[in-house]
């Protein structure tokens, strides 16, 4: 009895600081971006980058790129911060709040954990226009904010239907990291693909952990559990998205020997990915965030800036298939036309399994 | 010092010798268990439950959380509360990592028990040294911790080819063993799928192959846990710590030093098994990879009596059920079911029947027989249900077994020199 109180008071306790923790070490972050730019009336950008930051070699690093972009092209300047593991709702709020207040007026919020702080300081500051990429819920919706979110399951649709043209064993597989709405996105659309090209196609779905629980896209050890499960009941392809348990699903593809292959995720993973596993991922589901990054700031240096939703999809180059490696040039020609139905609207891909 | 210790007025005791079960006992069940699984495996046609791949999979899964509860029951027994064993965790898949891409792999081994033994030196500085509540300096630790590790990731793996602020590049990996000459005729075996011959032969390929020298490095560990604490002086005066510090002072133990010998252990375990986590497991340092592994971990400690048998049958329950679910819930978890709702009947039975006791006999039949309906009528588990498998197991078997569960008497209470007189 004694125990189960001290447990709950730990828990207590362990809320609270990590709480502490997260707003605490904010002033330090948020401090350290850098600025460069070509100053005068330059447009300021304040990027809020989500956990990891830039160099985490997916995600955040796409979002960078596309600043990157904007600062050659559009000469704008810009502040970076990035969030850290675990931190309270106050912490991103008084992050984007501080860049308002050091002058940025064009701010960027990187993932969906920014959506109600976006929201709030949004409404707050009516003349700061702001991006939020992957929400498009009502929590972040105001007049000077542009939701933006991609199609993951066009890309999707096509990874699948390319597994499907692969398998020998007509049997692949998915691991996703964390069963929330935007993972089941990149499922739904993987498994319309796949029956799409082989409608008796089996397909195995695992996702490594639930909410509130998202330690699943930070767990190499449980992506690689997985997938060696499903490796070992047959399949031969699987694609995660999984985030950093990706690497564990490569790993399992590597154990699995010869004709094992893995599928990628948000970036072009047979380029970042570690070299020993590169030549084993057959292809990767593109999300370019650049785009939106690049589009959004751009929109508001010529003043077109439009508030509301606005999705990225497979026509405007928002989502995407990797050809690195050359493994699936010989389904091109199967790949294009399901491509082009998507485009023309004659393929409606599903975005919930 | 032979028939228990008698220390002042308190009778101090080894677990009771009268529960101890006889070994021809565990025998029998341990085969009756073979054939339950192996009629379950025809029944139900989940060919998975147990094969190699899952033994072997249950084994990764078993190893850190058994290594982090070996921590945890060397700083208890010495009387201190290591809730902290989340944050040396973490504190070691660092530490490995870096410690590795520098000097090799068997330096990472090192270089995770030392982080882990950087963090331990602190909590034992604070609940020794300080007498600062074990409970606050623990959860104190598991929020430094990650932060700290945060900071040096990002400061030593930036910019190497394949690392970046939250992940370290891939690292080389330990050697592994197997039992030579046995992998390929016992995997034909398994896959004839013959009833029982076929279920021995994929957990024998499981233990027995592909072994990671980390894995035989924990078992070895969890055997030289009990040899030291309960066959040796040393391990009596540490305990003795844990049962009635005051009196093991009267009679000439130095208090103090023995419990920081207790938490330096727990330390370089919680950082072994960080470095188990990074180097095996997962082949490389990712930031929040240890996912609450270090909580369990003492869960699974607790589940044992502060045993070290306990504790690892604990893990491995616990590391068979996680890659049960993670591999295919579907008909993993589905087949369990009807291995729970089976087993329930019979203990229901047994409760009512011998034990006369109505309440938890009751109890047990009800759930069972729930448990056997929701077998017969779906065909696969959601995967939302399916990820509590693991801790549904765990609250199932404490509650059935209604085992005794009795902590070291001085745990967590904060002992200071001379406040017995």
């Amino acid at each position: 009895m004694r125990r189960a109180l001290t447990m709950t008071v730990v828990a207590t306790t362990l809320t609270l600081g990590l709480a502490a923790c997260g707003s605490d070490s904010d002033t330090g972050s948020g401090g350290s971006g850098t600025g460069t730019g070509k100053g005068g009336g330059a447009l300021k950008v304040g990027m809020a980058y989500d956990v990891g930051g830039r160099g985490d070699q997916s995600f955040n690093d796409s979002a960078a790129k596309g600043l990157d972009k904007a600062k050659s092209e559009l000469g704008v300047s810009a502040k970076e911060s990035e969030a850290n593991t675990g931190e309270a709702e106050s912490a991103r709020e008084q992050r984007l709040q501080s860049l308002v207040d050091s002058g940025y007026t064009t701010i960027v919020a990187i993932g969906f954990a920014y959506a109600k702080s976006v929201g709030k300081v949004a409404k707050a500051n009516p003349d700061v226009k702001f991006a939020i990429i992957d929400d498009a819920s009502d929590d972040s919706k105001g007049d000077n904010v542009e939701q933006i979110t991609f199609a993951e399951q066009e890309g999707s649709y096509l990874v699948g239907a390319a597994a499907a043209l692969k398998t020998k064993t007509n049997h692949i597989g998915f691991v996703g990291g964390v069963q929330t709405p935007l993972i089941k996105k990149f499922e739904a659309g993987y498994l319309a693909g796949a029956k799409k090209v082989k409608p008796s196609i089996k397909i195995d779905s695992t996702y490594l952990t639930q909410l509130p629980d998202v330690s699943g896209f930070a767990d190499p050890a449980k992506g690689k559990t997985a997938a060696d499960g499903q490796f070992q009941a047959g399949a031969d392809i699987v694609y995660h998205a999984a985030g950093g348990s990706g690497a564990g699903v490569f790993n399992a593809a590597k154990a699995a020997g010869a004709n094992h292959w893995a599928i990628g995720v948000d970036s072009d993973q047979a380029l970042t990915a570690d070299p020993s596993v590169r030549s084993l991922i057959l292809t990767s589901m593109v999300k370019n965030v650049n785009v939106g990054v690049y589009d959004f700031i751009k929109s508001v240096k010529d003043g077109s800036f439009k508030a509301g939703k606005r999705e990225f999809a497979l026509k405007d180059g928002g989502v995407g298939v990797a050809t690195t490696g050359g493994h699936i040039d010989d389904i091109k020609t199967k790949l294009d036309p399901l491509r082009e139905q998507i485009i023309s609207g004659s393929i409606k891909v599903p975005t919930t399994p | 010092m032979t028939a228990g210790l008698e220390i002042g007025t308190r009778v101090v005791q080894d677990a009771p010798r009268s529960r101890r079960i006889p070994t021809k006992y565990l025998l029998a069940s341990g085969v009756a268990g073979l054939v339950l699984l192996s009629l379950l495996r025809i029944v139900t046609g989940a060919n998975d439950i147990d094969s190699g791949g899952i033994i072997s999979a249950a084994l990764i899964g078993a190893v850190p959380i058994g290594l982090a509860g070996l921590g945890g029951l060397w700083s208890e027994r010495a009387g201190v509360v290591n809730i902290g064993l989340e944050g040396m965790m973490i504190l070691g898949t660092w530490g490995a990592a870096w410690a590795g891409i520098k000097w090799g792999p068997w330096m990472g081994l090192v270089g995770g028990i030392v982080a882990g033994l950087v963090g331990a030196a602190i909590h034992a500085l604070a609940t020794i040294g300080f007498g600062v509540d074990h409970i606050v300096s623990g959860v104190a630790l598991n929020v430094i911790a990650p932060g700290a590790t945060s900071y040096l990731a990002s400061r030593t793996f930036t910019g190497l080819q394949g690392g970046g602020p939250t992940q370290s590049p891939p690292l080389k990996q330990l050697p592994r063993f197997s039992v030579p000459g046995i992998e390929d005729p016992l995997t034909d075996l398994e896959r004839k799928q013959w009833f029982l011959l076929s279920d021995v032969a994929g957990i024998l390929r499981g233990l027995l192959t592909n072994l990671s020298v980390v894995t035989i490095i924990a078992i070895l560990l969890v055997v030289a846990t009990w040899w030291i604490l309960w066959r040796t002086p040393f391990g009596l005066r540490l305990r003795s710590c844990g049962e009635s510090p005051v009196a093991a002072e009267t009679l000439g133990v130095n208090v103090y030093l023995y419990k920081v010998y207790g938490v330096l252990a727990s330390g370089a375990l919680a950082g072994l098994a960080g470095a188990f986590l990074a180097q095996v497991a997962a082949n490389a340092y990712r930031e929040g990879q240890t996912g609450g592994r270090g909580y369990i971990g003492l869960a699974a400690m607790i589940f044992g009596n502060w045993r070290p048998g306990g504790l690892a049958g604990g893990s491995l329950l616990f590391g068979y059920t996680d890659a049960a679910r993670l591999r295919n819930a579907g008909s993993n978890i589905h087949a369990l079911i009807l291995l729970a709702a089976v087993l329930l009947v019979v203990i229901g039975l047994w409760q009512l029947l011998r034990r006369r006791r109505v309440v938890q006999g009751v109890i047990a039949l009800v759930v069972g027989v729930g448990a056997l309906l929701m077998y017969l009528l779906t065909d696969q588990v959601s995967s939302e249900l399916a990820a509590t498998t693991p801790y549904v197991v765990t609250l199932l078997v404490m509650a059935l077994a209604s085992q005794r569960l009795r902590m070291p008497a001085a745990d967590g209470k904060i002992y200071r020199r001379g406040e017995g007189q």
